[in-house]
């Protein structure tokens, strides 16, 4: 219950570290193989937006958050260990 | 507010007219705060005559007090001061806001449109919260340049409620820990804090979910937030509940019921809104439905799921 701003700035960076750190041969690549074969049946209009779906829109967001997040999140990373260092 | 003592504490008082100026010209017509500075004006006066009983010291106060106050109205360098600062502030924000990207620059300045409410909105408003169960009409009118302003249609959604209700809800949940002999200064900041956190979560979390559902609707996110927002409106009601009668049949009776009319008003407001078009050119497939059925159900089930857990911990058996 007693949530504050910095709890919420951690969680934050936290789930992005884990989004940063998937090993993409064993894991994201698993993912892809089962994926590719359906390529979005009758991808016409309006439906080629929806091809694969869901798990397409997932690895596709982790994909982007990966290449967009990585050098900034060296600098997060830095300046919040730098701060639990100095203040606790 | 009005201490009698010290002619700082009045002149600081005095600020707020020539500030509220300067930032009427950005919030338009909403004339409030035109009323609110004049009667400060007088009320300075009123007070400190009444205070003294006799008239000769009437007029020494009154005339210390007048001649303090001119003093730092009209001293030049002090208006030139408030001025530069005005300025550059402007001049801040002016360039910070220019180098947004345009879709940014829009949704910031319709935010503006989002708080024009007056009170027959207001009024409306909160009793449809409260009492939704009564047949209407629930589009909302189409404005092709970004929202409907409330003042205009009572259909659309607003900033003012959820903020307002934010607010009272701190305060209410003061009260009530005070009621308790629980409260401590810190207690209403946590509270304040905590509120902001889980609404940044859950909308978040919300804004996500369309993400990755890849469901395009008409629903805007800033229209998600002050929806997401009303549920502090049903939170106050049971916490007065609460307060009132310190039971806790009747806490539980009015969480059910603030749960049951927010989730039939939101189904009714979101249902157009998200649910596919049924006489619109596009055909969505059977898939692209249920998710957007699931996704309404979703938020409108997470709503109750945060009013109980928001006021749990302030109820005790």
């Amino acid at each position: 219950m007693g949530f504050s701003l910095y709890s919420l700035i951690e969680a934050a960076l936290l789930c992005v570290n884990a989004v940063a750190i998937l090993n993409e041969q064993r894991f994201l690549s698993k993912i892809n193989v089962n994926d590719q074969n359906y390529p979005g049946a009758g991808a016409y209009g309006n439906d080629h937006q929806n091809a694969g779906g869901a798990k397409q829109q997932l690895l596709t967001l982790i994909r982007s958050v990966r290449t967009v997040m990585r050098v900034p999140l060296i600098a997060f990373n830095i300046i919040t260990i730098l701060f639990l260092i100095l203040f606790g | 507010m009005h201490s009698a003592d010290d002619p700082v504490h009045r002149s600081k008082n005095h600020f707020h007219p020539s500030t509220a100026q300067a930032s009427n010209g950005y919030e338009g017509d909403y004339t409030v705060p035109h009323t609110r500075s004049a009667p400060s004006q007088n009320a300075f006066f009123s007070p400190q005559s009444a205070f003294y009983s006799s008239s000769s010291q009437q007029t020494i106060p009154t005339n210390q007090v007048a001649s303090s106050m001119e003093l730092l109205s009209n001293n030049p360098f002090l208006n030139v001061g408030i001025k530069a600062v005005g300025d550059s502030m402007k001049d801040i924000t002016g360039k910070t806001v220019n180098m947004l990207p345009n879709e940014m620059k829009k949704s910031l300045s319709s935010i503006k449109d989002y708080f024009a409410v007056d009170q027959i909105y207001v009024m409306k408003k909160l009793s449809l919260l409260l009492f939704p169960f009564r047949p209407r009409n629930w589009s909302v009118g189409y404005s092709a340049d970004g929202p409907v302003p409330p003042r205009v249609d009572t259909n659309a959604p607003d900033y003012y409620i959820p903020l307002m209700s934010v607010m009272t809800y701190v305060l209410v949940a003061g009260l009530v820990l005070g009621t308790q002999n629980r409260f401590t200064p810190e207690q209403l900041g946590m509270h304040a804090s905590s509120a902001l956190v889980w609404n940044i979560i859950e909308i978040g979390l919300l804004c996500l979910t369309f993400y990755i559902l890849n469901i395009q609707s008409k629903l805007r996110t800033l229209d998600l937030i002050a929806y997401c927002g009303y549920k502090y409106v049903g939170m106050i009601a049971a916490l007065s509940s609460y307060l009132a009668t310190h039971s806790l049949f009747v806490y539980r009776c009015s969480l059910l019921y603030v749960s049951i009319s927010l989730s039939y008003f939101l189904i009714k407001c979101l249902r157009l809104k998200i649910l596919p078009d049924t006489s619109g050119s596009h055909t969505y497939n059977a898939n692209g439905n249920a998710r957007r059925v699931y996704l309404l159900l979703a938020i409108v089930l997470i709503q109750p799921l945060f009013i109980w857990y928001l006021t749990r911990h302030l109820i005790v058996t």
